[in-house]
C-alpha cells in the first residue's frame, strides 16, 4: 500500500520538476512589479522600487 | 450407487449422550463432555480436579487441596465460532507461563472442537491471537530455524512452558504444573511451534489474528483486549515491501538524472548583454543611478541569469538591479551584493565572500528589456569598475536537489518505520537487537 | 456386483455383503463374527462391545476419493497411549477395497501393497528409508497398540488379536506408509492424507447439538 502511494507521490514530484524547469521556475526570490513607465528608460532616477515602501509608481521626483 | 434396496441400518452403537449424569467423583459437581469422545481428560468445574474422560468413572488424576490462581477465559467453555468457514467449539481453557530473567509471561490457550474437522486451538497473549492446528506434515529444524511447507522460519524463543490452570476437556493427559520444552519459529504472520512433553514433540502451526476477527467470529459482547507492543507473529502493518520503496526511488533518481541531461541540452544559455561599467563617487553624487542599453530575450517564458563581477579586495558593493520589460512595463527588482575579505590571523589565512556573484530570475517572458542599476559602494572606494552579464534560459539545478530530497525523505520514513516495528518484534525475543543506549542487556 | 445373502449361523437374522469379496463380517445383530467358508458362513468368535469413540464416519457413509466413490462396509478399532483410531475398510466403485484411516481427525486412504523385502518387527526402527515406487519412505513413528474390535465387512480374517505394533511411515509430500505387524507376515499399505472437506462425505453420523 506504501508502496503504491510513494509511486504516486514519486511521479508527482518529478512532473513539478519538469514543470518547474520548463517554466523557468528559480530559486532565488525576486520581487516583481508591474507598471513601470517608459520614462524611467529617460530617467533611471524616478524609478521607484518596493522596497522604498510604495506599492505603486508615484512619479516625478 | 447400486440399483438393489440399501440393506437395513445397523443398530447404533452405544452412544454416549452429551450429559450422561456425570458427575465429579470428589466434589460432586456435573460433569457435561462435549467432545465426543476425543477428550482423554476432563477439568471437574467446582474442585477443578483433572479427571479421567475415558473412564465412565472419571477417575481422579490430579486434585488441588486449595483453589490457587483462577483464570477466567475470555471466550466461555461452550461458546461456537466460525474459522475457516467451520463452527468450532470451546471445549478447554489453559492459562500457560514462561519464566524469562526472572519475570514472568502468562498466556490463555483454548481448545477448540468440531466433531467432523477436529480440534484446533487458539492463543491469545497481550491481546494478540493466533489460530493454531498441529501440523501434518513434520517440519525440518535446522540451524537457527526452521522450515515447513516450504517457508522458511526464524527462531524466536525457546522457553520451558508451565501450565498453570485448566479448564473443560483435552486431546491429552494435561495436568497443572506440567512442563513443556517450547519452542517458537516465526514467518510472520505465521508462527511454528514445536512442543516437547514427556519425550514426544508435537509440531504446531499458527496464524496471526486480531482480536476483532475473534470477538466477530464467536460474538463476543464487548471489545477484545487491547494488543500491546508487537507480538513474534504480528504482520506488520508498516513494512510494505521496503525494497520495492527503494526500487521506486533508485528509479526515481535515474529519471531525475535523466531530466537534468535533457533540460541541460535543451536550454538556450545564450549570454544577451555584457558590459563593464566604472562606478565613479564623484560622478555618481547626484545620482547613481543609471540604464542599460536594450536587449532581447527571445523563447518563451523562461530563467534569465545575471551575473555580476567586481574586483573587491576587502571592499562591498551592492547592485541595485530592475530587469524592465519595455513594453509590458514588468519589472523584477533585486539586489546583489558582492564582497570579498581575506586576511592572516592566529589560526592562518582566511576569506570570505567571493567577487563574483549571481542569481535566476525566474519565470520572465520574452521581450525587449533593460537593465536599471544603482550601485551602492563601499564608502572607503572612490572608484571600481564591475561587470554585469545576462543570460537566456539556464537550468536550475536547485530544483533537482529539492526534488531528490523530496523523493528520498518518504523511502527513509518507510524504512525507518519498518524497522523500528521489526526492532520492537525481536526485543521480546531470544535475539533481541543490541541495544542503541547502554540500558539493559538481555542475555542470549 | 453381486451381493451375496446368507444367513446367521448363530442367530438366523440376514446377512448381506456389499462387496463381493469379503471374508469376514460381523453379525449386526447377535455381533457374532462370521467367516465365509466355500459353502457357508461360520461364527468364528464373538466382539465385545465397542468403545464409544469419536468418528463422524459410520457403517453406509458414502464419499469420494479423486474420481472415484467409495462407500464404507467395515471397520477395525485400535487404541493405544493416546487415544484411538478407526481403519474403516470401504469399497471402491470399481470393486477394489481400501482402508480410510480416521485418527483424531486425521484422516488418510490407503491400500494394501506388495513390495519384497519388508523389514520383520524386530527390524524396524525410526529413522529407516524405504523407497518404494519410486518415493522415500522414512519411519516416523512405531505405534504398539491395541485391537478393540471390529464392525462390518472385512476383507481378510482379523478378530481376538490383542496387542500390534504398527509403523508409520512419512514422505515429503502427503504420502505415507503403514507397516502392519498384526500377523507374522508384515503388511504394508500404501496411502495419503486426505482433507475431510475434499472426502465429501455423506450420511455420516449425527452429534447432538451439530
Amino acid at each position: 500500500m506504501f508502496r503504491k502511494l510513494y509511486l504516486l507521490y514519486g511521479l508527482l514530484t518529478l512532473g513539478t520538476a519538469a514543470f518547474g524547469q520548463y517554466r523557468g521556475w528559480s530559486l532565488d526570490t525576486v520581487n516583481q512589479l508591474k507598471n513601470v513607465p517608459k520614462s524611467v528608460r529617460d530617467n533611471p532616477g524616478s524609478y521607484r522600487s518596493v522596497y522604498s515602501g510604495y506599492h505603486h509608481y508615484t512619479g516625478g521626483k | 450407487m447400486s440399483t438393489s434396496a440399501p440393506p437395513p441400518p445397523p443398530p447404533p452403537l452405544s452412544p454416549r449422550p452429551r450429559t450422561a449424569g456425570l458427575n465429579c467423583p470428589k466434589c460432586g459437581a456435573a460433569i457435561s463432555l462435549r467432545s465426543f469422545g476425543q477428550a482423554i481428560t476432563v477439568v471437574c468445574g467446582g474442585c477443578h480436579s483433572i479427571l479421567d474422560a475415558k473412564d465412565p468413572n472419571l477417575a481422579i488424576l490430579q486434585q488441588f487441596e486449595a483453589i490457587t490462581s483462577v483464570a477466567k477465559p475470555l471466550i466461555p467453555l461452550g461458546a461456537r465460532g466460525k474459522l475457516r468457514g467451520t463452527d468450532y467449539e470451546v471445549t478447554g481453557f489453559q492459562r500457560r507461563s514462561i519464566q524469562v530473567d526472572g519475570i514472568s509471561y502468562t498466556w490463555q490457550e483454548y481448545v477448540l472442537f468440531n466433531p467432523y474437522k477436529g480440534i484446533r486451538y487458539l492463543s491469545e497473549y497481550n491481546g494478540h491471537w493466533n489460530d493454531i492446528s498441529i501440523c501434518k506434515t513434520l517440519p525440518t529444524a535446522d540451524f537457527g530455524g526452521a522450515t515447513y511447507l516450504g517457508e522458511n522460519y526464524k527462531h524466536f524463543q525457546s522457553a520451558e512452558a508451565n501450565t498453570d490452570f485448566v479448564l473443560g476437556e483435552f486431546p491429552w493427559q494435561v495436568r497443572v504444573g506440567e512442563k513443556a520444552a517450547v519452542t517458537d519459529y516465526v514467518h510472520p504472520p505465521r508462527v511454528l511451534a514445536s512442543e516437547k512433553l514427556d519425550k514426544e514433540v508435537t509440531w504446531s502451526i499458527g496464524e496471526y489474528m486480531y482480536g476483532r476477527e475473534i470477538w466477530d467470529s464467536f460474538k463476543l459482547p464487548g471489545d477484545p483486549p487491547k494488543a500491546w507492543g508487537v507480538y513474534e507473529n504480528q504482520p506488520s502493518t508498516v513494512a510494505t515491501n521496503v525494497t520495492g520503496v527503494w526500487v521506486a526511488f533508485a528509479g526515481f533518481a535515474v529519471f531525475l538524472l535523466v531530466l537534468m541531461a535533457v533540460f541541460d541540452m535543451h536550454a538556450k544559455k545564450a549570454p544577451v548583454f555584457n558590459h563593464t561599467y566604472q562606478f565613479n563617487r564623484a560622478e555618481a553624487k547626484n545620482e547613481p543611478s543609471f540604464v542599460s542599453d536594450e536587449f532581447e530575450l527571445t523563447g518563451g517564458t523562461a530563467t534569465v541569469e545575471v551575473k555580476s563581477y567586481a574586483a573587491v579586495d576587502n571592499h562591498w558593493i551592492y547592485l541595485n538591479y530592475a530587469l524592465i520589460n519595455q513594453d509590458s512595463g514588468q519589472a523584477w527588482d533585486f539586489g546583489r551584493e558582492v564582497s570579498y575579505y581575506h586576511g592572516y590571523d592566529s589560526d592562518g589565512s582566511w576569506h570570505e565572500g567571493k567577487q563574483a556573484d549571481d542569481v535566476t530570475i525566474p519565470s520572465v517572458p520574452a521581450g525587449h528589456y533593460y537593465l536599471r542599476i544603482e550601485p551602492e559602494v563601499d564608502p572607503s572606494l572612490a572608484t571600481i569598475s564591475y561587470t554585469v552579464d545576462v543570460i537566456r534560459d539556464v537550468p536550475v539545478l536547485g530544483i533537482y536537489g529539492i526534488a531528490f530530497v523530496a523523493l528520498l525523505l518518504p523511502a527513509l520514513l518507510i524504512s525507518w518505520r519498518a524497522y523500528t516495528f521489526e526492532r520492537s518484534r525481536w526485543s521480546e525475543s531470544d535475539h533481541p537487537p543490541v541495544q542503541m543506549s547502554s540500558s539493559s542487556g538481555d542475555d542470549e | 456386483m453381486s451381493q451375496p445373502v446368507a444367513n446367521c449361523p448363530n442367530c438366523g437374522a440376514k446377512i448381506v455383503f456389499r462387496w463381493s469379496s469379503s471374508v469376514q463380517t460381523v453379525c449386526d445383530y447377535c455381533k457374532s463374527i462370521l467367516v465365509r467358508t466355500d459353502v457357508d458362513l461360520k461364527k468364528v468368535g464373538q466382539v465385545a462391545d465397542l468403545p464409544p469413540d469419536s468418528s463422524p464416519i459410520q457403517i453406509n457413509t458414502e464419499g469420494k476419493y479423486g474420481n472415484k466413490s467409495f462407500v464404507v462396509v467395515g471397520r477395525i478399532l485400535y487404541e493405544y497411549d493416546q487415544g484411538g483410531w478407526n481403519e474403516w475398510h470401504v469399497m471402491m466403485n470399481d470393486g477394489t477395497s481400501a482402508w480410510l484411516s480416521d485418527a483424531q481427525s486425521e484422516y488418510a486412504l490407503s491400500s494394501s501393497s506388495k513390495p519384497l523385502n519388508l523389514p520383520a518387527a524386530s527390524q524396524v526402527q525410526v529413522g529407516q528409508q524405504f523407497t518404494w515406487n519410486n518415493q522415500r519412505y522414512t519411519v516416523s513413528v512405531i505405534t504398539p497398540a491395541h485391537y478393540r474390535g471390529v464392525e462390518g465387512e472385512l476383507p481378510f480374517q482379523y478378530w481376538d488379536k490383542t496387542d500390534v505394533t504398527f509403523a508409520d511411515l512419512r514422505t515429503e509430500s502427503r504420502k505415507f506408509a503403514t507397516l502392519d505387524y498384526s500377523d507374522p507376515e508384515p503388511a504394508l499399505y500404501l496411502g495419503e492424507f486426505v482433507e475431510f472437506d475434499d472426502l465429501k462425505l455423506k450420511n455420516l453420523r449425527n452429534f447432538e447439538g451439530w
